[in-house]
């Protein structure tokens, strides 16, 4: 490598460049857990890769790049009835459409308002609609773009906040090749039984 | 809330935290070396306050059952895992300032890894804490236990995993 060579300024060139450019991606969904962990990582993490823009020529626009990515459970095309009949079968196709766009206009929007959070802290950011099962097509997301870290909130099933994480993230904490940051809502109760 | 001393820099706040757990395994070497690659810029004073932690497990736990021998052996076990532990803490803290990162604070205390991680959040008020995982499996996972599942699960600050890949076969 060249950078035997150099020196001290060199060294110190090229380690500012060997700076990981961090591809973040946050999970996003309708709970408020996280949008809490789209904004706990803007404030706290971003600090980290935007503080350093004193030396020399790097430019003013952050490095790091935040990929937002909201998974839609695949809508099941047939509905069981009620009745005595038991059998399923196939709604209208209106009735199907109108489910996929309300679900398409639910996303549309829930990404729009991260989108606008990002973009008020002055973050790139770009999103990503998938459609499927959420565990899976979280982790598979953050495994084909190569992401550096995966964020995501932690709704936690009933009122222990604290002891439970919600199924999502737990499967994503176990099968995720990328390292994985759980952000945890704030805490409620002060004096916490352990 | 306050921590360490403050730095001067453009916030008010105090400087954040982020607690690191060290064992002897490769994976938390991993996950301590991608830490400071991507959170730690070198050159210049970093946002976050690091602190390194080390869970040493004591002689008690690891003799196990008390045999008619105990009382002597227990000694020896105890020495011969402080300088295991002294020496995990002093090659996490020469990885720190070869990447450096100087003003690291290595503490290396006695006790089961889940509950001193959790503690050691509590005393920093952390605001990360960054485990590895050895990636078990789910059976692994229930027989040895998963220091970083519990860790998940209960420290009182946002947690990351870090997973060393798997080399493809």
């Amino acid at each position: 490598m060249e950078e035997l060579g150099g020196g001290v300024d060199q060294v110190r060139g090229g380690a500012e460049e060997r700076r990981m450019k961090m591809k973040v991606m946050v999970a996003i969904d309708e709970s408020d857990g996280s949008f809490y962990a789209l904004n706990w990582a803007l404030d706290n993490l971003f600090n980290v890769m935007t503080s350093t823009s004193t030396i020399g020529t790097s430019t003013n626009e952050n490095e790091g790049m935040l990929f937002l990515v909201h998974v839609e459970p695949i809508f099941h095309n047939y509905v069981y009835p009620i009745g005595p009949s038991g059998a399923a079968f196939y709604p209208a196709s209106v009735v199907v459409d109108s489910v996929k766009k309300g679900q398409q206009e639910r996303s549309a929007a829930l990404l729009s308002r991260a989108l606008q959070i990002c973009k008020d802290k002055q973050i790139k950011a770009e999103s990503v609609i998938l459609n499927g099962d959420p565990r899976e097509m979280i982790c598979q997301a953050a495994e084909q773009m190569q992401v550096d870290l995966l964020i995501m909130g932690s709704r936690g099933l009933g009122k222990l906040q604290r002891a439970f994480l919600g199924s999502v993230s737990d499967y994503c904490a176990h099968h995720a090749k990328a390292p994985i940051l759980i952000v945890k809502p704030p805490d409620e109760h002060h004096k916490k039984h352990s | 809330m306050a921590t360490s001393k403050d730095e001067s820099s453009e916030k008010a706040q105090p400087q954040p935290v982020m607690v690191v757990a060290i064992d002897e395994s490769d994976h938390s070497a991993y996950a301590l070396r991608w830490t400071l690659d991507h959170f730690f810029t070198a050159g210049n004073d970093s946002v976050f306050k690091l602190v390194l932690v080390h869970a040493r497990p004591s002689a008690t736990s690891s003799v196990g059952l008390a045999g008619p021998g105990a009382a002597e052996v227990l000694p020896i076990v105890d020495s011969d895992l402080r300088k295991i532990a002294a020496r995990v803490a002093d090659s996490a803290k020469q990885l720190c300032i070869k990447k450096s990162v100087n003003n690291v604070i290595v503490e290396v205390v006695e006790g089961d890894p889940r509950n001193v991680l959790c503690d050691t959040v509590d005393k920093y008020h952390a605001s990360i804490l960054v485990v590895g995982s050895h990636g078990y499996g789910a059976i692994k996972r229930a027989v040895l236990g998963s220091v970083s599942d519990y860790c998940a699960h209960h420290a009182h600050c946002s947690v990351m995993i870090v997973k060393k890949p798997k080399t493809k076969h």
